[in-house]
This record gives C-alpha cells, sequence and structure tokens, in this order.
C-alpha cells in the first residue's frame, strides 16, 4: 500500500488535502490534504511519502499517547464531519492495538504502530493494516508526523474511542533513525497520535505546509518553521524512509512528527512528514484536516504532567530522544523548568514511568555544561536518584541511574552531594556485591569473580570522580565500610583473569590512586608512624638497620637479582618487615588500612605488568608513587616492598612507553622510590639509561611526535636529580649514559624555562661532586657551562656561552659549588636561619613535598563517561598537578633571615 | 614598584623606626626578611611583580620591637639606615640591619596598600 500511496497526490494539491477528510476512504490513495506537499504532513493521517506525493488522510494529530506500534498506514474512516469515525471504524478495529500504544516510543524499533487509531481526518483505514513499521518507518511517519509522543487520551488504542486520544499528548517517540535515546533505544515509533482530537494536538506533522495557506487553516497550523536542526535530520530521515512505501504515511500524521517539536523539519520535499509544527487547532476543531504536529517542548514538559501514566512515560521518553546530544534543547527543558518534573517523576510508583524520567535526566545530565547537572542538584536529584536505585531491582534502571550519577559527579559541586547521599548506597548495592568481595569470609566457597557488569562501570566511575573532590572526599571513601575491601577484592579478580584492560578496571584503580594520596597524613592513626626524617641522605638515620631481610632479596635467580646484590651495599638496610618496625596486625587488616598494606603492591605491580590500558597505568604508577610519597613507616615498607617484588624493573620498562602520562607518573613514582637508599641505588644503575633517553628524546626528539611534554620532561629531570643527589655513583652512571651533553642542550635551549632550571639543576648537582670535575672537565665542560643557564632562567641568551651571564649570579654559584657535595641540598649561601625560604619548605620537607605533589598529581579528575550511548567519553583526565618548582630552582631555597 | 635598570625608583614610603632589643649579646629586630639579588624572585609570596628582587619582610614575631614600630608582614624595605636595599644580596641585607654598632634602624618600607591609598587619594 505504501506503493500506492506514493502515487498518490502530489504535494501540491493542497486542495486535495482539504479535501481528504471527507473521504477518508478513498485516502489510500488520494493524497490528504496535507498540507505541504512536500513535507510530510504532520497529520497523522497523512501519509505523505516520501516523494510528498501521497498524503494520507490525515488523521488526527497522534497525540495518542498510546504509542501505537504497528506503523500502519490507515485510515481512519472519517466520518461526516470529518472526525474519524473512531467508534468501531474499521480502521481501528485493524488497528493492532496493542503494538501501538505507546510501546512505539518507547521501544524504538517495534513496530511503529503510530496509527493511532483516531485518526480523525480521514477516517479511512489506512490500507495497510498496521503493519509493524520498523525502523525506517518509522522514519517516514515521523517526518510527516514527527513522532510526536502525543498520544492523548487514553492510553492504548482503543478502539472504541482510541482515536482519540488526548490531544496533545503525544508520545515522545523517539525519532527513528536516529540515535534516539541514549539509550538505545531506537526509533521512536512513530507515534500515530491518534487522533484524538481532543484537544488540540492536532499539530501537524509536517510543519511545511506548502500548500495553500487555507488548508492549514483548518488546522490552524501554522507553519512553524523553526529551525531544528535535530528535528530537520530526523525528518529528513524520515523522508528517506518513507520512501519505502508510504511507510511514512502510515505513520499516520497522527504523530506529530517524530522530529522533536522544535525541530524543524525543513520540509520541503516529500511532502515529508515534517513539517514545521504548527500550532494546530485542536483536533475537534480540525475536524476538516486534521493535522498533526510535532508537539514542542513545552507541550512534552506538559505531558509529564498528565494524569495518565503511559503518557507521562512517552512523554520522557520523546524528552530523553530530544535531548540526546542536543545541548540546546537541554538548555531549554532546564529553563522551562522540566527537570524538576523529572525529578519527582523518580519517585513515581509505576516503574514505566520511572525508567524513561531516569532516561530522560541522564540526557540531561550529560554534557559540559553545568547548569543541568546543577538544576538536577537543586530540586533533589541525587537523593531521588540513589531512592531509585536501591529500590530498583531492573538492571536497566540501575544502569540509567548509575550513568547518571556518572554525569553528574564531573561537576565539581555535586560531588561532595553525591557522596553524602549516596556513597553507603552505591558502595553497599552495587560495588560490594558486583566485586565478588565476601564481607564475611566464607571459607566453604571459593572466591567469587567480580562481575564486570555496566553497573558496576558507571559506579565506578561516578566513584572515581568524587574521590579526587579533596581531602574530605578521601576520608569519606577510605572510611565507607568496604569499599577499598571490594575494590581491591575486584582488582585482584580482574589481575586473576587477566581481563585488566576494560574501563571498570581502570576506574577502580583511579580510585585506589586517589585514595593513596596522602595518605600518611590522612588516615586516622597515621602521626603513630611518622618517622623523624625521611630517607637518610648521607647521614645515617638511626633506626636499625638490619640485613636481615636481604635474603628477600636474593630469592630469584634471574640475572635482574644481580640488582639487589649490588644494591645491597652497606649498612643502609631497609627495614627489615619482621622487625619491630613494622607495626604487629593482630588481625588482617580492612578498610583503609589496605590501602597502604605491602600487599598492594603486588597488585599495583601486576596491573603495571599486564595492562595495555594507559590510564590503568599511570593509575597504578601514581598509586605506587602516592604510597611511597610519605614520611612514615608504612612508605618505607612500600618501598622496600616493590624493590623485593622486583617492580622497579617494571618501571624502568614503563619508562620506554610512548604515552606520555605513563612516563611522567613512572618517573615521579621512581623518584619517590629512590628516597630508599637501595632503591636510589638501583634505580641510578638500571634506570639511567632510560631517563636519560628521555631526557634526549626531548631536547632532540627523534620524530616530531616523539616530544614528550613539559610536566613530563621536568618530572623526568626530577627524578634524575633525586637519584644524582647524594650519591656519587649514580652521578657517574649519568655521565656515563652520556647524560650530561643533553642535560647541557637542555638548559640552553630555553623552550621552556621550567625545564631549562631543572636540567640545569641537575647539572649543579652534579658539578658539586668534586670527584667527578676530573672527568667532566676532561670532557670540555667547564663550570659556567654548567652554571651557564642556572642564572639565567628567563630567556636567557641563547646562551650557550658562559660568560654571557650576570656576573652577580656566579660567585653563588660558586658558592653553591664550593658547598661541598651536599648533594642534596642546595647550598644555602645566606645562614639562614629557619629553612624556610619563601617557599617556606625546609630542604627536607621539600623533598617530600616534592614527593607530594607528585603524589597530588596523581589525583586527577577522571573520564566522565558518556552514559548516553553514541557518544564517545570525553577526553583525557586534567593534567597533572605540576612539580613544585623549588626542586626545579637553580637558584638556592629562598631562605629568610631573622634580623 | 618595578625596578627598570637605570630609572630611579619611585615608591610611596613609610618611615619605621625600629629599636633593637638586646636579647643576651645579640640585637635583634624581631622580623625576617627574604629576597634579595641573589634569590628566587618568582617565590616571594608578597611581591607585586614577581620579578622584583627586593627586601621583603616575611615574618614578624609577635611583641617585637619591628611590630611595635609598625612594621607590617610583607613590606618591601627600600632602604635602612640610608643604605639601599634594593639592590643588594641576601646576606648584605642581613648585615646592614644587624649591625651591632646600631641600635636603632631606620627603615623605609613600602607596601601595596600604601600605595593604593595614595593613588586612591589622588584620584579622588
Amino acid at each position: 500500500m505504501p506503493a500506492e500511496l506514493r502515487q498518490e497526490q502530489s504535494p501540491g494539491s493542497q486542495a486535495s488535502l482539504v479535501t481528504m477528510p471527507e473521504a477518508p476512504e478513498v485516502l489510500e490513495e488520494t493524497v490528504t490534504v496535507e498540507e505541504d506537499p512536500g513535507t510530510p504532513t504532520s497529520h497523522v493521517s497523512i501519509v505523505t511519502s516520501e516523494d510528498g506525493t501521497t498524503r494520507r488522510t490525515e488523521t488526527k494529530v497522534t497525540k495518542t499517547v498510546k504509542t501505537v506500534t504497528t506503523r500502519t498506514v490507515r485510515q481512519v474512516p472519517v466520518g461526516p464531519d470529518g472526525l474519524p469515525l473512531l467508534d468501531g471504524g474499521p480502521p481501528l478495529g485493524s488497528f493492532p492495538d496493542g503494538p501501538l500504544d505507546r510501546h512505539f516510543l518507547l521501544r524504538g524499533g517495534g513496530p511503529a504502530a503510530t496509527l493511532s487509531r483516531a485518526y480523525l481526518s480521514s477516517g479511512g483505514s489506512f490500507t495497510d493494516g498496521p503493519e509493524p513499521r520498523d525502523a525506517p518507518s518509522y522514519g517516514s511517519l515521523s517526518r510527516g508526523l514527527g513522532m510526536r509522543p502525543l498520544r492523548g487520551g487514553p492510553l492504548g488504542p482503543d478502539p472504541g474511542n482510541g482515536c482519540f486520544t488526548l490531544p496533545g499528548r503525544r508520545e515522545a517517540f523517539p525519532v527513528g533513525p536516529e540515535p534516539v535515546t541514549p539509550a538505545g533505544r531506537s526509533q521512536p515509533e512513530r507515534f500515530q497520535a491518534e487522533s484524538y482530537g481532543l484537544e488540540d494536538d492536532t499539530r501537524s506533522l509536517a510543519a511545511d505546509d506548502e500548500g495553500g495557506p487555507e488548508l492549514e487553516s483548518d488546522y490552524g497550523t501554522a507553519t512553524r518553521k523553526r529551525p531544528d536542526c535535530g528535528r530537520v535530520l530526523r525528518t529528513r530521515a524520515y523522508e528517506d524512509v518513507a520512501d519505502d512505501g508510504g511507510e511514512l504515511l502510515e505513520d499516520r500524521p497522527l504523530y506529530p512528527a517524530v522530529t522533536a517539536p522544535l525541530a524543524q523539519p525543513e520540509r520541503g520535499s516529500l511532502g515529508s512528514l515534517d513539517r514545521v509544527v504548527r500550532r494546530s487547532p485542536s483536533v475537534n476543531s480540525a475536524r476538516k484536516e486534521p493535522r498533526w504536529r510535532d508537539p514542542e517542548l513545552p507541550e512534552v514538559l506538559a505531558m509529564l504532567r498528565h494524569p495518565v501514566d503511559p503518557v507521562k512515560a512517552n512523554a520522557a521518553a520523546y524528552l530523553q530522544h530530544l535531548c540526546f546530544e542536543n545541548e540546546g534543547i537541554k538548555r531549554r527543558v532546564r529553563q522551562l523548568r522540566g527537570l524538576p518534573l523529572l525529578v519527582a517523576l523518580l519517585d513515581h510508583p509505576r516503574a514505566e514511568v520511572r525508567r524513561r524520567a531516569c532516561g530522560a535526566l541522564r540526557n540531561l545530565s550529560y554534557g559540559r555544561d553545568t547548569d543541568n547537572k546543577a538544576a538536577i542538584r537543586d530540586c533533589g536529584g541525587v537523593p531521588a536518584l540513589v531512592r531509585l536505585l536501591r529500590a530498583a531491582r531492573d538492571n536497566e534502571v540501575r544502569e540509567l541511574v548509575t550513568g547518571t550519577l556518572w554525569n553528574l559527579s564531573s561537576y565539581e559541586p555535586l560531588k561532595m552531594v553525591i557522596i553524602d547521599h549516596g556513597l553507603q548506597t552505591l558502595t553497599h548495592e552495587v560495588i560490594v556485591p558486583h566485586s565478588g568481595w565476601e564481607r564475611e569470609p566464607n571459607e566453604d566457597s571459593k572466591p567469587r569473580d567480580a562481575e564486570w557488569t555496566t553497573v558496576f562501570k558507571n559506579t565506578s566511575g561516578c566513584l572515581r570522580n568524587v574521590s579526587s573532590d579533596g581531602a574530605e572526599a578521601r576520608r569519606r571513601l577510605r572510611e565507607c565500610e568496604g569499599l577499598v575491601d571490594a575494590l581491591l577484592h575486584a582488582l585482584q579478580s580482574a589481575v586473576g583473569r587477566k581481563d585488566t584492560d576494560n574501563k571498570s578496571v581502570e576506574n577502580c584503580v583511579c580510585i585506589m590512586r586517589n585514595l593513596s594520596y596522602h595518605v600518611h597524613k590522612e588516615v586516622p592513626g597515621a602521626d603513630r608512624y611518622q618517622e623523624a626524617e625521611p630517607v637518610p641522605p648521607a647521614g645515617a638515620v638511626g633506626s636499625q638497620r638490619r640485613r636481615r631481610d636481604d635474603a628477600g632479596c636474593f630469592g630469584g635467580k634471574k640475572a635482574k637479582e644481580e640488582w639487589f646484590h649490588q644494591g645491597k651495599k652497606d649498612s643502609e638496610m631497609d627495614r627489615n618487615f619482621d622487625t619491630l618496625d613494622l607495626p604487629k596486625r593482630t588481625e588482617a587488616a580492612k578498610g583503609f588500612e589496605l590501602l597502604y598494606q605491602p600487599e598492594v603492591v603486588r597488585l599495583y605491580l601486576s596491573l603495571l605488568t599486564e595492562s595495555r590500558n594507559f590510564n590503568t597505568l599511570e593509575a597504578a604508577a601514581g598509586a605506587l608513587q602516592n604510597l611511597s610519597a610519605g614520611n612514615w613507616t608504612w612508605a618505607t615498607y612500600i618501598r622496600a616492598t616493590v624493590r623485593k617484588e622486583r617492580g622497579l624493573p617494571v618501571l624502568v620498562e614503563l619508562l620506554q612507553s610512548e604515552t606520555d602520562k605513563v612516563v611522567r607518573a613512572v618517573a615521579i613514582a621512581l623518584r619517590n622510590l629512590s628516597l630508599d637508599r637501595r632503591n636510589k641505588d638501583l634505580i641510578g644503575s638500571y634506570a639511567m639509561a632510560e631517563l636519560v633517553r628521555n631526557v634526549r628524546n626531548a631536547q632532540a626528539p627523534a620524530r616530531p611526535r616523539a616530544r614528550l611534554e613539559e610536566d613530563t620532561v621536568v618530572a623526568v629531570l626530577n627524578t634524575i636529580h633525586e637519584i644524582v643527589s647524594d650519591s656519587l655513583d649514580n652521578a657517574r652512571s649519568l655521565l656515563q649514559a652520556r647524560g650530561v651533553p643533553a642535560l647541557v642542550a637542555l638548559t640552553a635551549a630555553c623552550q621552556s624555562v621550567r625545564e631549562a632550571k631543572a636540567a640545569s639543576h641537575v647539572l649543579q648537582t652534579v658539578w658539586s661532586y668534586k670527584e667527578l670535575r676530573g672527568a667532566l672537565q676532561r670532557d670540555g665542560w667547564t663550570k659556567a657551562r654548567f652554571q651557564s643557564t642556572a642564572a639565567n632562567t628567563k630567556g636567557p641568551k641563547g646562551a650557550l656561552s658562559p660568560g654571557s651571564f650576570d656576573d652577580s649570579t656566579l660567585p653563588l654559584v660558586d658558592k653553591n659549588l664550593d658547598g661541598e657535595k651536599l648533594g642534596s641540598q642546595d647550598v644555602i649561601p645566606m645562614e639562614a636561619l629557619g629553612p624556610d625560604g619563601y617557599s617556606t619548605v625546609d630542604r627536607r620537607e621539600r623533598k617530600s613535598r616534592g614527593s607530594e605533589l607528585a603524589g597530588e598529581s596523581s589525583e586527577k579528575e577522571p573520564l566522565k563517561s558518556d552514559p548516553s550511548r553514541k557518544v564517545p567519553p570525553p577526553g583525557p583526565s586534567r593534567p597533572a598537578v605540576r612539580l613544585v618548582d623549588a626542586v626545579g630552582d637553580t637558584k638556592p631555597q629562598p631562605v629568610d633571615s631573622w634580623v | 614598584m618595578s625596578y627598570i635598570p637605570g630609572q630611579p625608583v619611585t615608591a610611596v614610603v613609610q618611615r619605621v623606626e625600629i629599636h633593637k632589643l638586646r636579647q643576651g649579646e645579640n640585637l635583634i629586630l624581631g622580623f625576617s626578611i627574604g629576597g634579595g639579588i641573589d634569590q628566587d624572585p618568582s617565590q616571594n609570596p608578597f611581591s607585586e611583580d614577581k620579578t622584583d628582587k627586593g627586601i621583603y619582610v616575611t615574618r614578624i614575631s609577635e611583641g617585637g620591637p619591628a611590630e611595635i614600630a609598625g612594621l607590617q608582614i610583607g613590606d618591601k624595605i627600600m632602604q635602612v639606615n640610608g643604605w639601599d636595599m634594593t639592590m643588594v644580596t641576601h646576606d648584605q641585607a642581613r648585615k646592614r640591619l644587624t649591625k651591632r654598632s646600631e641600635e636603632v634602624v631606620r627603615l623605609l618600607v613600602t607596601r601595596q596598600s600604601l600605595q593604593k591609598a595614595v593613588q586612591q587619594s589622588m584620584l579622588s
């Protein structure tokens, strides 16, 4: 039938349109008066084919609430007054009822039963019986009809009066071909608005009427040309679809264009159904030429308050559809105060309504514009979502809720709100169950594996975002019962199954990294473990050192064991785990304590070894960096454990990574790890080559794209600085690795002030070793060359020339040099009393601050997920915090002197 | 207050006269200074111009002579007893303040609030 329809009428004949209603039966063939020839009329009844010729009878706007699932082009027999003879009219009878309703909206792709029953006009039944329209058809329908979600009236086709749906109710159909709801529902079913005609919601589907104005007049449809691209797109789609044969028509104009009401279909051709939305008179009045038009946004929002539940559901689904990737509509929804309506629907007794509302909220919450997120918060959206999550058993709803929360969590002011309302629920309802962690260890059953569900992924993403919100957020998360345990369990099981590249794992590791940040300061009881001093630089730290666990170092038979052998030179042994130093644990650690137990080291190292996901690698390195940054006992254990677990080679290998952020995180982790003396020696021997290679790449990239970012270069330089400080051997390694030329070139390159400063800082330190001066001078380096850029942090004159610097700085420099190998200490020329300089950081503190800051860099804003399907997740996380410049300063630490 | 080499520096200054306090065999003034041409000016939290290598007051001890005299944290010291402090190294500055032979030091200090106050009064 479509075919036949197609042939009918040319768009031009408006007149026919007018007449259409009169002869419903004829409709099939005739073109209904449709307003615009080219566009699919919105009339439900109008079936316009793509070419816009045939117009179907106009049926009233399909505002029926019910979603007409079948797409049948039907003509509703119209009575003499033009009203569709719904009652028992044949068409009605033939409508497949069930599907018609509402469903189609919601389901994308279902048979679009757009026809609503009430076709006002032309009661002719559509010839084709309800034919399930598939997606394409929708398109067509939509065209004209714009799938309007309207479906007024009683839900469900009601044969008796089916046609009259509540006016204006349109079902929200997701428009056809477009990816409508993020939920992946596709096409909206066409709505067939049913001609209820009750209130008017006849909106003409096809906005454009080319047609005679008079035609329109009946409907009062004024062509509304609203340029709405979305709509247009949609309609276009329909148009195409329509080609299939009059399918469009089928959609009968009942549905207001599937396209969003706001969308302006451009009409044009094809008599597509799209029509500019016009405000058509009510069906009742427009009996003669019922026209459907797409519901406009206010109407859709009004439908959210409709007493009939399916109307609400459809409206919400349509809204979701409209909002998809359409920032303008999202904004408008907020301006029209649609958000409180949706939030209120989250508590609706009917599951369908809740689900749809949640889907709409999910779309609305997504986007760069944060106003919607704020508005959702303002109307109590977060507690409502959490309630829904607790109550819902349906997986889809849970996915939608958690997806919405993930979206919301990317907005900073909301993070604490989400923690306040949702942390417990998210943990207990999602994380713990899906991670496989058993709260009460059950000896009989073997440990369960984690289930990598979408709900888990969304929830972990949400927690990742909120965990970056600062100290209070971290505290809350650490203290949330079972969270850390469950996350660790999940990660363990991922490693066990060798499935470490997925997004959920990434999220979990990022949470762990964030929670490990500053753990030495923030966990309760941390001060018990504080050590008097950080790793002792040249001086010996008083704590006992034992050689005992050197035995552990010699465990393996691999060549790498050499590392350990070499490293273990002398007195500075790492603390022995078994000594009294390690706090005895009378019971297994749980909760946040797990964050810093040495056992996690193995987990992170496994992730570093196995995963190929850069974010995961960065996060695991970041976690190690954070854990080894403190000045407390646990950090010492961690540093030693990393060494014992053969973690250092793993990290060094990752320095070869092509990804900047991975290199950066690993470099800073190595830097922190080298606070442990033995690590420092090992790293100095084995990592120097890689580090220098990175520096060389920075300074003279082999390939243009290999240029590392500034932050990364600075991190590497600081790491080098850390390991050559206070270690003559490492400084020698640096020379052997031919690092000096690269460093000098960097200082001269003046591409980046920070890089140059860091490089010259290293050079100064190297110069401070008198033993090496001979070797350096033999190679032609002079003090001046080393100092050259030191004094000059700003735009040095291209500098390489030694003498061109400010003389006043040289003495200073000399002082530095003569300051002996204070190694890690910069000589402070003034007799500064306090360790504080401007930065009020004393040397030691600086070290740890550097570490902390380095650790800080790990706390990043996680990616925000895009729950809206079809949209790829947003870009990479925020860049890490910059390292403290003080460390890279060539000038002596600012001091102040008491006078 | 920025320094342009070769040009005289103009600033609105306040005179502060500090009487040193004897503590044992030291004469103390009760504040600490930071800055100097050999220091890193970018770390100075008090300076408006981060290239300013002048001497700034970084801490004031409570109830000490400096506080009593009206010195404030963040002040830049321009002169001490006539000796210039805008182009000195940190150590030189310290020495000029802590001469044992002088019991009173007269400082010329400038601060942003002074500058602003004068500007406001000029405008109004």
